[in-house]
Parts: C-alpha cells; structure tokens; sequence
C-alpha cells in the first residue's frame, strides 16, 4: 500500500490516480493527522507534500520511517529544495522529488517502482537472491503453530548441547524476522533492521558475533541490550534450492568464542529444523491446501 | 542500455552504468586523489560531488588537478562544511552538516534532476567522504543512507564513487558498506607508486596493478 499525503485535494488526487494507473494501492491523506492512521497499516511506500496544515511532510516520513523502517519515503513538493528544513531530521533519509515538473508524476510513478522493486530504503545490505528467497520462504510459512512441538525441542536441546542462554528458531521475511520457536528469550517478530540473523543471512557459513556490544552493526541494538544478550551463533535455514530462509541461532549473556565442533554441531540443528519445515511443507502440498508440488 | 563509464589514464576497464564503487584505501596513500580521479571521464559528463570535510573551494581544486574539468554547467559540489566563497568553478549548495543525510540525499536529486534537465544523462557521483558521514552518525543511518544513494545512482545509470578510509573504521563497518556497492576498488602504495586492485568487477583484472598518481 502506498500513502499518499497532500493537503491539496485536486492534486492529492492526481498523484493518486498516477500511481494507482500504475497497479500500487493507494490510501490519501491531507494532514499529518490523517496520515497516523494510515502509517499504523504499514504502508510500503509514503509520498507526501511538505507544507501541511498540522506540520510538515518531514512529520509524516519520520514517523512512518519508525513504525515502517524499510517504507521508502519521497518527499514529492511544491517547495523549492532550499525551504526544506532537514538539519533536525538528519538520520530520517528520503527521496525529494519536485511536484512542479510537467512530467512530475511520471518521475514519482518510476522512483516508487524501483524503490520498491529494489527496497534500496533499508538499513541492511539484501542477501544477492533476496527476491528468490522471499518466494521460497512463502512456501514453508503455511502454518508455522503446528511446528512449534518439534522446533521447540531443538531449541531447547540447543541450549543444554552449548550451555547458553537462549536459542531460537526464525523466518527472515521481507521486513521482519518471524520467531517460529524461542527458549530462554521471547521474541515475536522483529523488524528486520533490529536482528542479527539479517546480517547473518548474508554468510554462506555459520555467522558467530562474540560480542554484539563490540560489534559496530549492533552496538546500538537496544532489543539485545534489553534481553542481556551478547553472544550470538546462528547456521542458516537452507531450502533444498539453497536458499537461506531464516536461522538456527544461539545466544549468551556473556561474550564467548564457538569451535569448529560447535560450529558442526549448529549445522546439524539447523538442517533438522530445516527438515521438520520442509516435510510440513511436503504435508501441506499433499493435502492439497493450494501451495505447491 | 547506457555505454559504460571509462577511465582514461587507468588500469580499469569500462564500469557498467549504475554502478557504484567502494574506494578504500589510506588516504595519505592515495585513495582520495583516486576516487577524484574515477569522476573524471569522456566531455559531456557531469559530476556531483560530496565534499563532507573540505571546503568547497579545495574540492573543485582537489577535482581540476586529478583531471576533472569543472564548470558550473556540469559540476555540483554538496558543501556539508558551509563555505560561502565566491569564484568557484562549479555549482555549489550547502547541507546544514555532514550529520544531515536526509539533507545530502535530497539535495542530491534535486541536483541530479536539473543535470537532467540540461540535457546530461551521464552523470558520475563521488562522496567524500563515509568517514566523515561515520563519525556523526550510526552506522544504521549511514547504511540507509548509501544504500538509497546507490540505489539512486543504478536507476539513473550515473556512476557512484563512495571513499573510505578503512584504517579508521571496524572491519565489519566497511564490509556492511561495501556490501551495498557493486564493487570494490582498493588502493596502496606498491614498491615503486601508488597500485589499485578492482573486486567484485566484471571484466576486470583481479591483481594489484601500478598507476600514475596524478593524470
């Protein structure tokens, strides 16, 4: 869904028509107000005016850009560049595109698709076959409660096999990272910039941070910092195609190392945790629930 | 398709429009006259260059003596620094600080918008440096940053050249950043002058090879 913010009606309703011509869905909205409800449903693209009646569009991109990191944000105006003020919204980054160029619209339609077709908004690098991974991931979340049993076996044998903390079992989607199974940490769904297993992911090996408070991409990371987590191991979740889905990980209150065994030993786990979701998977299909083979 | 970019002078072959470059390398070994000197290529190019901790006025000099041109038809300097100095051989706009990425990113396609509207569809970017952008902001911000900017560069079929200076910065900062860009160029300095080596490249030789310091 793309929110589009103007306070104009007329023109609000020609940007609309543009990018719905174009196939998006889109929601309006002619005030920073109006646009808060909108932003709760998690829009993956906001373009918004700067003048609004109740603030200005750079309100409306920094709070879409805090419940929605990935959104991409364009800022598509009919104030000159100079007017805009950004120096208090440094950290916010946005796309500016002028709204007085007769061929305005056209330009908003071709930055929306290919920030969308690239999500060059995030904070983290994408894994090189992100769009392949995604669509492989689809397959195996068909119902994710039915596995809770056998996941959460191996998770918690993953503590007692490594004397840590906490291990866990997750899907990285497009922007969040789904916990399928947690023992001795409870995490939900995490957005995507907030995890490590989106760095992990990355690694075609198993991925150690031996102290993510010494690690530059987490030392900010207040959801680990909170559940008093600084060692982290994770194996990828590798589908029969190769492509890692998610992670097996472990983590620890105290900084440590991990040998080559325990590296083995993590692999196995999470090829097992592999297999369970792969014959769910097979399940599925067989039962003819409409996914596939 | 646009025709790739070239490098005359250098031992690197002709990039593929819409990529952008990671230059590492000690500055004092000559990193940055480098990344200055992949902005210079074939007339009719336009270049928009970041200067984060030089004045404007030692950019466009910095620019002119690694062999690019520069005029106020076709080159911008960004000036996170906030020089107001007149006789500059370049257009130039301030950002409020090398802290305002919101503010070098859109004022970057502001820019880059009007090349195009004066005709320039060929148009090399360089960002000097990620240092500086590093030690105002997270890594995450600055990752979101150059990511979008990259982004930008590949969708316009511009040439993005991004410096940083990878003695001052954790390894795993610099691989983050990297893992954004299409490639690497990594500079030292070999036994007889400077030597540059291309990762991540097609085409392009995968050895250390010598180059003149200065075209």
């Amino acid at each position: 869904m793309i929110l589009c913010v103007d306070p104009d009606e007329e023109a609000r309703a020609a940007t609309a028509r543009a990018l719905a011509d174009a196939g998006f869905e889109v929601r309006e909205a002619g005030s920073v107000a109006a646009a808060g409800d909108a932003i709760e449903g998690g829009p993956d693209c906001v373009v918004t005016e700067y003048d609004l009646p109740d603030g200005s569009g750079l309100d409306v991109l920094g709070r879409a850009r805090d419940a929605v990191p990935d959104a991409a944000c364009v800022l598509f105006t009919d104030t000159p560049i100079d007017r805009v003020d950004t120096a208090a919204v440094g950290d916010l980054v946005a796309e500016y595109l002028s709204k007085g160029d007769p061929e305005a619209r056209e330009q908003l339609v071709a930055l929306v698709d290919h920030s969308l077709a690239f999500r060059n908004q995030t904070a983290y690098p994408l894994p090189e076959d992100e769009d392949a991974r995604i669509a492989a991931l689809d397959r195996y979340v068909g119902d994710p409660e039915a596995l809770d049993d056998s996941l959460d076996r191996l998770t918690e044998l993953a503590t007692a096999l490594f004397d840590v903390d906490a291990a866990a079992v997750g899907l990285v989607d497009a922007h969040e990272e789904r916990f399928l199974s947690c023992v001795g940490v409870a995490f939900g769904s995490v957005d995507r910039e907030d995890t490590v297993c989106t760095y992990a992911i990355l690694d075609e090996q198993v991925t150690v941070v031996e102290d993510t408070l010494e690690d530059p991409r987490f030392e900010d990371n207040e959801r680990l910092r909170a559940a008093g987590l600084r060692f982290y191991a994770s194996a990828p979740l590798r589908t029969p195609e190769g492509r890692a889905i998610g992670t097996f990980c472990v983590f620890d209150s105290q900084p440590g190392g991990f040998d080559a065994r325990q590296r083995e030993l993590l692999e196995l786990l999470a090829d097992e945790a592999m297999e369970q979701l792969e014959l769910r998977r097979r399940l599925r299909a067989a039962e003819g629930d409409g996914t596939d083979d | 398709m646009t025709d790739g970019y070239s490098f005359p002078d250098l031992p690197l072959g002709e990039i593929r429009a819409g990529t952008s470059l990671l230059v590492t390398g000690p500055t004092h070994e000559g990193s940055r006259d480098l990344a200055v000197r992949l902005l210079a290529g074939a007339p009719g190019e336009a270049a928009i260059v970041v200067t984060t901790n030089q004045r404007a006025v030692r950019m466009a000099d910095d620019c002119r003596r690694m062999g690019l041109a520069t005029s106020p038809e076709q080159t911008a300097i960004l000036d996170c620094v906030g020089t107001d100095e007149e006789g500059i051989e370049a257009r130039v706009y301030p950002v409020s600080g090398p802290s305002d990425l919101t503010g070098i990113g859109m004022r970057y396609s502001d820019v880059h918008a009007a090349f195009v509207e004066d005709g320039y569809e060929r148009v090399r970017t360089g960002l000097f440096s990620l240092s500086t952008l590093l030690s105002f902001s997270d890594l995450r911000t600055v990752s979101r940053f150059v990511h979008t900017l990259v982004g930008r560069i590949d969708s316009v079929d511009g040439l993005g050249v991004l410096l940083i200076d990878p003695g001052s910065h954790d390894e795993r900062t610099v691989r983050t950043l990297a893992q954004f860009c299409s490639g690497r160029v990594q500079v030292r300095e070999g036994e007889t002058g400077p030597e540059l080596r291309a990762r991540g490249i097609p085409g392009q030789s995968r050895e250390w090879q010598p180059f003149e310091p200065a075209p």
